[in-house]
């Protein structure tokens, strides 16, 4: 319970450490988001009127402690104030909109590149002498070097551009009414096709090698010698003997997949203009959107910081040493 | 289904007064534009959308269209001026109807103006800040009367920038409250009022039956896609996703133009004029020849043809003011300083060989006569890279005459401090848009402007030239003031505070595959900018199906 206990202090103070950055780190970058308001209106606004808009949005009045102090106290009680760039809608409106895309392309993306990349990973590692185990997990590797942007965009020049197969944009067609319907389901796996893809062809080759890497180690042991040495079928050996036991270091990188999942997702968001997180992120940076910027990164901060708590418990469970 | 349209009723308009006559036009159609924001959500408020509603949900006074140098009258069928230029009386069309069928009165335009002096966020045009308006009073059910504390003829042109909104909705929200006001259940006397459905990536509003003009709008519906920027724009174009975009597209005749010819124009007219802003407080730029051989170096036919597929246009107007306000240009001012504009390299090096700017330390770039070398750095905003490709040839032409010149690429907040400071040495950056070209030339010289504007960093001031732009407001007179202009034209051509370069392109294109009426090369009845509320309502009104 102790290990527990200290763990969970660890990342309180990491948490504030963290939310902190995310007040200073926006207000870091030149300009305010009034300054860059008044510059992409390019002399439509009168500048007489600065201080007037100022005082509207309201999250700029006194000092820059004072600021801050206000702002610990609105994490705390999830009152995150208006957007600039969507106001005067609250900033947990506007996240609550495009959250759930994000974790359904992150999550999405993880998990199936997680089934490919394991399945993938086992059998590489037992045919690791043949063509399969030769060839393709360097193959992937090579492609998971690509940046995510890069993949994104060949996607969207190919499939979306140039073949016009698939969306270019949106997470839905725009004309379908939302709802329970085959159409919109099928709209909404259409749309996801890209980015998700992207996702998951740079994401596979991780746990290619954490899979292969773990298999290898357990494939020398003893038991699975004598469990080949029965005679059993090569997928029952390398299913149920090697895998599940070289599949435990693999559970615990999933934690840490996690934020860079959602990381993975601004990018390929702001590529396919689809409505999640980064989409929004980036066009908040751009405006200097300070209250939306502090409620994105805080969502990022908690997803990374929850999901290695969660790996911190699953180690309890699978080695009781720990807590001792 | 057919309509016919009497169109006689409707000659206030200059738009229509130019198709006056009985047309018979399909009513109906949607009609879809691309909006670049971050999706669309549940607010309807005018002042707090991003100019996304002006002319569509809220029908302005008049507009004052810069195309045709006249006044379009919309809500207001007249307006004018007392002798003292101290009163402006506005008169209303007779049975004006918000879309709830509520009578629209000079109340609510008083109302609508009187409102942002307490909510000053909404002061757009800062009239009460600035301290001249003293009161908007409705004097009958028509008239609505202004009065200011000073004469200022230039007062009127800030009128359309204030959304006449419904005092019976408006009037029932506490002052302080209007800034988050998000006016759900929208009542506007625009064209169009109806909206039928918002969602994060799309929404649609349609027409407004109780419209003061009879049939129209001739379309039922405009749809607003969102998207993230025009990289995502043209491939929607290409594929007829869009009727109306307002975006830069590369190489559009074989990409947008050629996906569909018959259907598919574009009509680039000129925007706002881009000027190298110079630093005449720093050496070397002190010495007028200097600036003028920087002037002369430059090849702007080819700068326009090569850094910017030809879309903008060239500028050969020393004036300060451009295309875009071609019925105020001094042609005996361009006339006259022609050869500042023109492209001489020879003449530029022979300027700057007398003047004393030779290569001193034979590392073939020009020194100053002190011996100092000259070096210096052009700003320009990171990313935007029309820009950056034209600075980047600037610098290029200046080597050629021996000018060291360097290409900066800097943050937007860095080049605005910049700008307005006097903090640079040279720098790229475009002039004002606005009914009066008067109003650029405020921004360029006028001693308050001084820190504040973009424009007023480069140096060139005086109290003479502070006052003759003033006078301009006390006086109604077009001559007069088009008189103050030329000299303002001739000051600015002899003082050289800038090196003009070429007038942005207006981005329009449009797509004849539904809708027709478009404004054009041949019928240009307005600017085509969707981002002006004065303007896209005109647009709007004359678009109807093919």
């Amino acid at each position: 319970m102790s290990f527990i206990l200290r763990r969970l202090s660890f990342y309180f103070t990491a948490f504030l450490l963290a939310i902190s950055f995310n007040f200073f780190l926006p207000r870091m970058m030149p300009g305010d988001p009034i300054e860059a308001m008044f510059a992409a209106a390019k002399g439509k606004m009168d500048l007489a009127q600065m201080d007037a808009v100022r005082e509207m949005y309201g999250f700029m009045n006194g000092s820059l402690f004072e600021q801050y102090i206000s702002y610990i106290q609105s994490v705390f009680t999830l009152d995150l104030g208006p957007s600039v760039l969507m106001f005067p809608i609250d900033v947990t409106t506007v996240v609550g909109m495009s959250l759930p895309w994000t974790m359904f392309l992150a999550l999405g993306s993880l998990i199936v590149a997680l089934i490919i990349g394991v399945s993938i990973g086992t059998y590489a590692s037992y045919r690791r002498e043949g063509f399969f185990g030769q060839f393709v997990p360097p193959f992937l590797a090579f492609i998971s070097n690509f940046p995510y942007i890069v993949t994104a965009l060949l996607l969207f020049y190919f499939f979306g551009l140039k073949l016009e197969l698939l969306p270019l944009a949106y997470t839905y067609d725009p004309s379908i009414d939302p709802g329970l319907s085959l159409e919109f389901i099928g709209s909404v796996a259409k749309h996801a096709i890209l980015p998700m893809g992207s996702m998951i062809l740079v994401g596979i080759a991780t746990w290619v090698f954490n899979m292969r890497n773990a298999m290898i180690n357990v494939l020398g042991e003893d038991y699975v010698t004598m469990a080949e040495a029965k005679g059993l079928s090569s997928f029952r050996v390398m299913y149920r003997y090697a895998g599940r036991n070289a599949i435990l270091p693999v559970a615990t990188a999933i934690a840490m997949a996690i934020g860079f999942s959602f990381a993975g997702s601004i990018m390929t968001e702001v590529v396919f203009n689809y409505q999640g997180l980064g989409n929004i992120l980036l066009k908040g940076i751009m405006a200097r959107d300070y209250p939306l910027i502090q409620a994105i990164l805080l969502i990022l901060v908690s997803a990374v910081l929850t999901a290695n708590f969660i790996a911190d418990l699953l180690y309890v469970w699978l080695d009781p040493r720990i807590s001792n | 289904m057919y309509k016919k349209t009497l169109l006689a009723t409707l000659a206030a308009s200059l738009l229509l007064a130019t198709s006056a006559q009985a047309t018979e036009f399909k009513q109906g159609g949607t009609l879809t534009v691309p909006i670049i924001n971050t999706g669309f959500v549940e607010n309807y408020n005018p002042y707090t959308t991003g100019g996304l509603f002006g002319g569509v949900l809220y029908e302005p006074l008049m507009t004052f269209n810069l195309k045709t140098g006249g006044i379009d009258y919309r809500l207001a069928k007249s307006v004018e001026y007392s002798d003292d230029l101290k009163t402006i009386t506005v008169k209303l069309r007779e049975k004006l109807t918000w879309s709830d069928g509520q009578p629209l009165t000079a109340k609510d335009v008083a109302y609508s103006f009187t409102m942002t002096k307490d909510a000053p966020a909404f002061d757009g045009k800062a009239m009460w800040t600035s301290g001249n308006l003293q009161s908007v009073v409705a004097t009958d059910a028509l008239t609505i009367v202004f009065t200011l504390d000073h004469a200022d003829s230039t007062f009127v042109w800030g009128l359309p920038g204030y959304h006449i909104v419904p005092e019976h909705i408006w009037g029932k929200i506490a002052a302080k409250d209007l800034p988050t006001f998000k006016n759900l259940d929208p009542v506007g006397s625009g064209p169009l009022t109806d909206i039928k459905y918002l969602k994060a990536q799309q929404m649609q509003i349609c027409r407004n039956d109780s419209y003061y003009l009879e049939n129209r709008p001739y379309i039922d519906c405009m749809t607003f896609r969102s998207y993230n920027d025009n990289s995502q724009i043209q491939p929607a174009l290409m594929k007829g996703e869009i009727d109306w975009g307002s975006n830069f597209i590369a190489d559009i005749e074989n990409t947008f133009v050629a996906a569909d010819p018959e259907n598919n124009h574009f009509w680039y007219p000129a925007n706002d004029a881009i000027h190298l802003y110079v630093n005449t407080k720093v050496k070397p730029f002190d010495d007028l020849q200097v600036r003028k051989a920087l002037s002369m170096a430059l090849n702007r036919d080819e700068i326009v043809d090569i850094a910017a597929y030809g879309y903008p246009t060239a500028n050969f107007n020393t004036g300060g003011i451009a295309e875009l306000y071609e019925k105020f240009i001094s042609k005996d001012v361009t006339e006259k300083y022609k050869e500042i504009t023109t492209y001489n390299p020879e003449k530029a090096q022979k300027l700057l060989d007398d003047a004393g700017y030779i290569d001193r330390d034979d590392d073939g770039f020009r020194d100053m006569p002190d011996g100092q070398p000259i070096n210096f750095d052009i700003n320009v905003v990171n990313g935007w890279t029309d820009w950056i490709q034209v600075v980047q040839m600037v610098s290029e032409y200046y080597e050629e005459i021996g000018i060291k010149a360097n290409v900066k690429t800097v943050d937007w907040s860095v080049y605005d401090t910049g700008l307005k400071n006097s903090d640079y040495s040279m720098s790229i950056n475009w002039s004002m848009v606005a009914s009066n070209p008067i109003e650029a030339f405020q921004t360029y010289f006028l001693n308050s402007q001084i820190g504040k504007s973009w424009h007023a960093g480069h140096g060139v001031h005086s109290d003479e030239i502070d006052a003759l732009i003033k006078s301009f407001g006390l006086t109604n007179d077009v001559k007069k003031q088009q008189d103050i202009l030329n000299q303002l034209q001739e000051f600015t051509a002899a003082n050289l505070p800038f090196i003009p370069l070429f007038s942005n392109a207006t981005w329009f294109q449009y797509s004849t595959a539904k809708f027709v009426g478009w404004p054009t090369e041949k019928d240009p009845y307005v600017q085509p900018s969707f981002y002006d509320a004065g303007n896209r309502n005109l647009i709007i009104n004359n678009l109807h199906l093919k």
